[in-house]
């Protein structure tokens, strides 16, 4: 492999990979710190990306001004998933094993829901938009789209963002004393009831954002949401249930994988590494490569 | 064996025994219509009914059901070229219990979560070495099915599999083994304490489901005439198993037998004219049920029934 190959290889790796670490993020929140493995995750994505791609061709707005929309809407639906499902399986559930195994059958109710509600208000047809879509040169004979590069500081930025804000602030603290014990949590004065909605909600609002973003990349259809929810469930198993920095690492990883991997087989193994790496790492390291116990 | 045990498994037997013969009669004088339908409801009264026989006791949530079915299905149709229907079928049972003994023994430690989200993936790499398979090896995706049987061989023998599958659930809730298999579903490290084996145990439950997955993958494929794995593999076949159970009552007999007639019935009659709104509407009852009726429709009758058949505390999966 020639250097300018390598460069190239590692770069399209690093912007595919910003993607997986901003979906990975919003489910890891949801998984790492509530056990609600939700599996609807990707089609939260979709619905940011179609509100995104409405607003832009029917209105004119444009994509970027829709970040904060996307993550404002899906956040209010997520307050208002949390309320109605999984505030009563949390108040009904015997034990943690029960709600972990409920909740995941909640979430894939609302896969169906959303996906097919989806293809019934818009269609099943692909549909997209142009905007920044001229190449930027990064240097080394190498030039990629500017959205793409939109996308991937902007996932490397909320990244960093939630990290801080994780480690930094009273908030952040309250969320990972709930990640390693939710009753030693509620013993020393945290809110849960109140904790619970706004991260789930957060976690719907990275939704929202990553597909305000892809939308601008790539076209977009109803199915879009599951290959990202499978890529999600990869990252964070990786990067280890309930680590942030372990996500952000393990998505980057898993897009330039998947880059050098299909550079060197074809296109079509690309679905099947994934999932052999996944399923390797579930059986023998279930707790993640970069956890610290 | 109490005499009220004895009632029952009386009761069963008869019911099953009956509902097999009506559906038996169903070819002398149905439409073809009819009996697809009916072929529908007996292909996830097996798989719903199979699926209870180890999930249900043993709260371990399998979404490998379409994986099972996909191995099944794609034994049967390279196997019906060469042999012949009596052995097809079972082939399909064998292949697809031996990869789930394989697989069993490898991945039942884990629990709950994982265990689900690593039996979605492995269908899903099934699926996927499978398209890649064909694409490099015979350079196609799927496979025309050239020697189908007669519609009423296949009707037949879906209906055998289901009464099968209701009749082993009907043996095993008395056995030994089904007190083992409930016995790790209540607390698994209080079933090894008492001298349960608890590995050989479930990686035999797991591998009978497996089976009953396989043969019916077997048998209901023939009737496509061409099958690719996208559909034969379809993680669809799995979560309406799955929702079937869950609906039905995971814990009881005839819960899910029950809801896989009914299910079925609503899939092949509003799929094909609205299918978006039936998926809604399926995801929508997924979560109600979830949400209010954990044990299953099958529970609330047994809570004021026999003593024996009172629901776990925990329900459903």
């Amino acid at each position: 492999v020639t250097p300018t190959v390598a460069w190239e290889l590692l770069a399209t790796g690093l912007v595919t990979g910003g993607v997986y670490a901003l979906v990975a993020l919003g489910l890891n929140l949801q998984y790492g710190l509530m056990r609600i493995l939700n599996v609807a995750h990707g089609e939260f994505l979709m619905l940011g990306a179609f509100l995104t791609c409405s607003a832009h061709t029917a209105l004119g707005v444009s994509p970027l001004a829709m970040m904060p929309v996307a993550f404002a809407a899906l956040a209010l639906l997520g307050f208002g998933i949390h309320r109605l499902t999984f505030r009563r399986l949390a108040a009904t559930s015997p034990n943690v094993d029960v709600f972990e195994a409920r909740g995941l059958m909640v979430a894939f109710g609302l896969m169906f829901l959303v996906q097919n509600a989806a293809q019934l208000i818009w269609g099943a047809d692909l549909r997209g938009y142009d905007y920044l879509s001229d190449s930027l040169p990064i240097g080394g004979g190498v030039a990629f789209a500017a959205n793409k590069l939109v996308l991937l500081a902007v996932a490397l930025a909320l990244a960093a963002a939630l990290i801080v804000l994780l480690r930094t602030t009273l908030l952040g603290k309250g969320v990972r004393a709930l990640m390693q014990s939710p009753v030693g949590a509620q013993l020393v004065g945290i809110d849960t009831r109140r904790l619970h909605p706004l991260v789930f909600g957060l976690g719907l609002g990275l939704a929202g954002v990553a597909g305000c973003l892809l939308s601008m990349t790539y076209t977009i259809t109803p199915a879009m949401g599951e290959p990202y929810t499978v890529t999600a469930l990869i990252v964070i198993t990786l990067g280890g249930f309930g680590s942030m920095g372990g996500a952000l690492f393990a998505g980057l990883a898993l897009g330039v994988i998947e880059a050098f991997g299909m550079h060197f087989t074809s296109p079509s193994f690309k679905a099947v590494l994934s999932y052999a790496v996944f399923i390797a790492v579930l059986l023998w390291k279930p707790d993640g490569l970069f956890t610290r116990r | 064996m109490t005499t009220s045990a004895t009632d029952t498994l009386r009761r069963d037997a008869g019911t099953l025994l009956l509902l097999a013969a009506a559906a038996a009669t169903l070819p002398a004088w149905g439409s073809d219509f009819a009996v697809s339908l009916a072929l529908a409801c007996a292909m996830y009264v097996a798989l719903a009914s199979s699926w209870c026989l180890f999930c249900g006791t043993t709260r371990y949530l399998s979404l490998a059901t379409a994986a099972f079915f996909g191995i099944g299905a794609y034994a049967g149709a390279i196997a019906i070229e060469a042999l012949p229907w009596a052995i097809v079928v079972p082939l399909g049972a064998v292949a697809a219990a031996a990869v789930a003994a394989l697989v069993g023994s490898a991945v039942l430690h884990l629990r709950g979560t994982y265990f689900a989200v690593l039996t979605f993936g492995l269908t899903e790499l099934l699926r996927h070495a499978v398209t890649a398979w064909e694409r490099q090896v015979t350079g196609t995706v799927g496979r025309v099915i050239a020697t189908a049987p007669e519609r009423d061989t296949v009707y037949f023998t879906v209906l055998a599999i289901a009464a099968a599958a209701v009749g082993t659930s009907i043996v095993v809730r008395r056995s030994r083994f089904g007190l083992a298999l409930a016995g790790i579903g209540f607390d698994e490290q209080r079933a090894a304490t008492l001298g349960v084996a608890t590995r050989r145990i479930k990686v035999a439950g797991f591998a009978i489901t497996a089976a009953f997955a396989g043969a019916v993958g077997a048998a209901t494929s023939v009737r496509w005439t061409y099958i690719d794995p996208a559909t034969v593999f379809n993680p669809f076949i799995g979560f309406q198993t799955v929702l079937i159970a869950l609906v039905g009552g995971a814990a009881t007999l005839w819960g899910p037998v029950a809801a896989a007639i009914v299910f079925s019935l609503l899939a092949e009659t509003l799929r094909l004219s609205l299918p978006q709104l039936y998926m809604t509407a399926l995801g929508a009852l997924l979560i109600v049920c979830v949400l209010y009726l954990p044990g299953g429709l099958g529970s609330i009758r047994w809570r004021r029934g026999g003593p024996g058949r009172a629901p776990r505390a925990g329900g459903a999966p």
